[in-house]
């Protein structure tokens, strides 16, 4: 929620306008604030749907990207001690894929032409967008040799987005249309299909479907600071490890949004069919060749990384 | 008004007697035809010239007879052409086949007043709702509106998850994100392509023809001004013209140059608004929020100028209600600059932004035979290579003396229409400023009789989305015998429909973003 | 567009902070009327020709004054214009929202005074 508050500022700053502004401190609360009202309202569920997904499919997406989150080394070791293992970065992946296609189940239970348009858009945009985002994520793979989130972690002596840049850029750009944000939000793209996947939801369940989604944005731009930009190593000045290790992740997590927040305003939404075609005409053959590039550097960095 | 004098006579040669020519005090010229020898004059000046279009077509209660015109747009202004029917027998042959675009016009007729017309493809009700009783012609003299009771209608069309074949049913409206007014626009999609487009229009109509003649002169300045918000000031400078026209009045130079700023300052805020609101539709949120930003300037101006940000009640038969003080021209022009220098900030985003580009261009195309057959109007026919503009082609106010470019673009596609209008914005900054620069001293305003003698008149402006069109008939008392309005977007709203079919249902917006709807004006 | 975008990250907001700031709109703004009961000479030519019909005649000490429902008015200000004695004019004031109709209702009596009032403490309160 943090996240959501620093990105509308930054969108707001952007476009010369102020943001939140009266909730708490420097708007601060809003996005609570926001939550809050939507668990308070009331949840109306249309007689058509398929009831057991259109009730479900929320809260799950939102616990299944919860729990990809305790793979993530935050502060040197994972949130759940020990749980990391290798071959934990294509489980995560996997998390991330089963809950998008959670969220565009809750699209298509939902028995409205709105949300059918938005679901369909979901299932195509982030099904085409898995594969290179799938190739660009093992790039740090191959410099580390290793799977594991932690490991990769652990051995970036020199942050990756030093050493493969092309990688972190193509990823960035990837993790965008990942994460359904301009110019690649098609699926919720307001002004055409009210709110794409979420135009039946009300009250809780679109609580919890907006929290999975900004979840899902925090978590992307975790992925990317865990993968290039070195995790929680910093500088220690004094007192604990782990304290300043965290402070480090938070801090690069922010950078990381702020240049996708920056991302995201500067671009006009792309149409669905042009989403596809920069995927496949653009990305995938681009993420391809990153990879080959970064297996070929592999050779030489990895003696000097290990 | 040259190749009008070659015309009326070689319709005269060729048709003979059956048309009779009437020129009115002012010199108009108005045809009087039998019902369904129209058709033969009508087919004969589209031949004559191809930028022939219909204007409006107006119906009035002669008492014991409908009278319907014709008014046609030829080159070089209006020629109306005037048949009459019994009430009893109101019947009349479309010029659809010769028009297309004059489907919408005899739909209105037909809803409004009860004139049926042979051959028209979709003869339905229009802009009154489905409750209004059948047979119950609003517009009528016998007929008061505030009495008419309400009926269920026999059927509600359904709207939902309908399946048609392979074709689904998307409902554009009318409470939609994408409207900024409610309209009905139902879709039939297969996969990603639009198939047919319906509108369904006349949720925003409020009867204001009718209310128009329940009113003096000097209150229905007001009226018509609210038809709509951001051409307040184009509405109340045409109808004051057509007044004016009747009455023979002359209004002082300096109120022509005022009521020429007015208007130029009411383009920018339309012009402005419509470039943000484009980049909303296409989710550019950040233009869309700068552009409204900058569009605060003109506002600001507004009010200065007026007392009030959007509607300005400026404008009275006779001249303007407010003088220009010197402080005002400095301010004016001071923002007139700053104006400038943002504007070519956008003008290189439009030209320049991939994502833009992909989302505007060679979407909506319009061909340059469509605009010329559907009678589209505006930045509309403007951007599709079509150079009709009411101030170059029968110059109003001040902008006979006043120098400006006229802006065609060629490619008749979305983007196309929103650079025509980018363009206007800076010509328009150029006409405030030269207005400013030589304005004229002396009187701003005249009295203005309040009875008006029996007369009609007809006049055009070019509001920011095309021409408007006002026909005033007095009966010489105070209060008007009929109103007619034909606004711009009502006359380009089946352009829309003709652009969206075999398109991509993603480009809807974007498409429809850029003919510049107000629905206020087209259901009045 | 990429460096406007980047260099409005550290400029001032263009936002006005109304209303914890009041906004004063600009000379000659059309806000709520004020009525000289003085001068009135009760024609009545307001009444005839406000277009929304929002002024009644109504009788104040054995004469007749206008009387306006603001809830009808559009600001139009034609009556100011028609009226011979120049009673009626403009004043600043646009904050008008209220929760009960009676107070839009413009009685011609108190108004001289009941504008300088208003006008006078016209500061919002931040949060309202």
């Amino acid at each position: 929620m943090l996240c959501d508050w620093f990105e509308r500022k930054i969108e707001a700053r952007i476009q010369n306008r102020v943001g939140p502004k009266f909730t708490g401190p420097s708007g601060i609360l809003q996005p609570l604030a926001d939550f809050v009202k939507l668990l308070a309202k009331e949840d109306i569920v249309p007689v058509d749907t398929k009831q057991l997904i259109f009730n479900v499919a929320p809260v799950t997406a939102f616990t299944i990207i919860l729990f990809a989150f305790c793979f993530l080394p935050i502060d040197g070791s994972t949130v759940i001690p020990g749980a990391s293992f290798q071959g934990d970065l294509i489980f995560v992946m996997a998390l991330i894929t089963v809950a998008n296609f959670l969220l565009f189940l809750s699209g298509w239970a939902s028995v409205n032409p709105y949300s059918m348009l938005g679901a369909a858009r979901v299932l195509t945009q982030f099904l085409g967008y898995d594969l290179p985002l799938l190739f660009l994520a093992l790039c740090p793979a191959f410099l580390t040799g290793s799977l594991s989130l932690t490991e990769i972690v652990a051995h970036q002596t020199i942050p990756f987005v030093v050493l493969i840049p092309w990688a972190f850029v193509l990823f960035i750009i990837t993790m965008q249309a990942e994460l359904e944000k301009d110019p690649f939000d098609v699926p919720h793209a307001e002004s055409e299909i009210v709110a794409g996947y979420e135009t039946e939801y009300s009250g809780r369940k679109l609580a919890f479907l907006k929290l999975a989604r900004d979840t899902q944005i925090v978590f992307g731009a975790a992925l990317v600071t865990v993968l290039f930009l070195g995790g929680s190593s910093g500088p220690v000045f004094f007192g604990a490890n782990a304290v300043w290790g965290t402070l480090w992740f938070l801090l690069k997590l922010i950078v990381v949004i702020a240049i996708s927040e920056y991302i995201t305003c500067l671009f006009a939404r792309l149409r669905i069919d042009q989403v596809v075609s920069t995927n496949w005409r653009w990305i995938l053959p681009l993420s391809l060749l990153s990879l080959a590039s970064t297996m070929a550097l592999a050779f030489w960095v990895y003696p000097a990384v290990m | 008004m040259s190749s009008d004098q070659e015309l009326i006579p070689m319709l005269q040669a060729k048709l003979g007697g059956s048309i009779i020519v009437q020129a009115d005090k002012l010199g108009k010229i108005s045809l009087h035809v039998e019902a369904d020898a129209h058709l033969d004059v009508l087919r004969l000046m589209k031949a004559a010239d191809e930028k022939t279009a219909v204007s409006a077509i107006t119906s009035v209660d002669l008492g014991d007879k409908l009278g319907v015109l014709y008014h046609m747009r030829t080159s070089h202004g209006i020629i109306t052409v005037k048949t009459e029917l019994s009430k009893e027998n109101a019947e009349i042959a479309s010029i659809t086949n010769i028009l297309p675009g004059a489907s919408f016009h005899e739909r209105e007729v037909f809803d409004l007043l009860g004139v049926s017309f042979r051959g028209h493809p979709n003869l339905k009700r229009l802009v009154l709702p489905e409750t209004w009783p059948e047979g119950v012609y609003p517009l009528r003299k016998d007929v008061n509106a505030a009495s008419v009771q309400q009926v269920s209608p026999s059927e509600w069309s359904q709207t939902g998850n309908e399946e048609d074949g392979n074709l689904v049913k998307v409902v554009i409206g009318p409470q939609h994100p994408a409207l900024l007014e409610p309209e009905k626009f139902t879709l039939k999609v297969e996969g990603e392509t639009v198939c047919d487009v319906e509108p369904r229009i006349g949720y925003v109509h409020r009867g204001i023809e009718k209310a128009a003649e329940g009113r003096t002169y000097l209150q229905d300045v007001y009226l018509v001004e609210r038809i709509c918000g951001i051409c307040n000031s184009c509405h109340a400078v045409c109808f004051c013209e057509a007044v004016e026209k009747i009455l023979n009045l002359e209004v002082p130079p300096r109120a022509k140059y005022i009521r020429t700023i007015l208007l130029e300052l009411n383009r920018l805020h339309s012009h402005m608004l419509l470039l943000g609101h484009a980049g909303l539709e296409i989710g550019y949120e950040t233009l869309f929020q700068y552009m409204w930003r900058d569009r605060e300037t003109v506002m600001d101006l507004t009010e200065m100028l007026t007392g009030n940000r959007v509607i300005a009640s400026a404008i009275a038969v006779g001249g303007v209600r407010r003088d220009i003080r010197e402080s005002d021209v400095l301010t004016i022009k001071k923002s007139m600059v700053g104006l400038r220098a943002k504007m070519e900030f956008y003008k290189q985003l439009y030209h320049d932004d991939p994502t833009l580009k992909m989302r505007t261009q060679h979407v909506g195309t319009l061909s340059r035979k469509d605009a010329l057959d559907l009678c589209v109007v505006g930045p509309v026919a403007r951007g599709s290579d079509v150079d009709i503009d009411v101030r170059k082609d029968e110059p109003y106010e001040a902008y006979g003396e006043i120098p400006f470019k006229l802006i065609t673009y060629t490619s008749g596609d979305s983007w196309a229409r929103l650079m025509v209008r980018l363009d206007e914005i800076n010509e328009s900054i150029g006409i405030i400023e030269y207005a400013l620069d030589n304005l004229p001293v002396g009187a701003y305003r005249v009295r203005a009789p309040r009875i008006v003698p029996s007369g009609e008149a007809v006049n055009r402006v070019e509001a920011p989305r095309g021409e408007l069109f006002y026909y005033v008939k007095s009966n010489g008392t105070a209060y008007p015998e009929r109103v007619k309005v034909r606004t711009p977007t009502f006359a380009n709203i089946p352009a829309f429909v003709k652009t969206a079919v075999g398109e991509n249902v993603a480009d809807v917006p974007a498409n429809f973003v850029s003919l510049d709807p107000c629905f206020s004006c087209t259901d009045r | 567009m990429i460096s406007k975008a980047f260099a409005h990250l550290f400029k001032k907001a263009d936002t006005e902070k109304y209303p914890l700031a009041p906004r004063v709109p600009a000379e000659g703004f059309r806000g709520k009327q004020v009525f000289d009961i003085n001068l009135c000479i009760s024609c009545g030519l307001c009444s005839r020709d406000c277009p929304a019909k929002a002024i009644e005649m109504v009788e104040v000490a054995g004469k007749r004054h206008p009387m306006f429902y603001l809830d009808r008015c559009i600001f139009c200000y034609q009556c100011a214009e028609s009226c011979p004695r120049k009673a009626i004019s403009s004043t600043a004031i646009y904050e008008l929202a209220t929760t009960s109709k009676a107070s839009l209702v413009l009685k011609p009596t108190s108004e001289l005074k009941e504008a300088r009032e208003t006008s006078a403490t016209q500061q919002p309160k931040p949060g309202a």
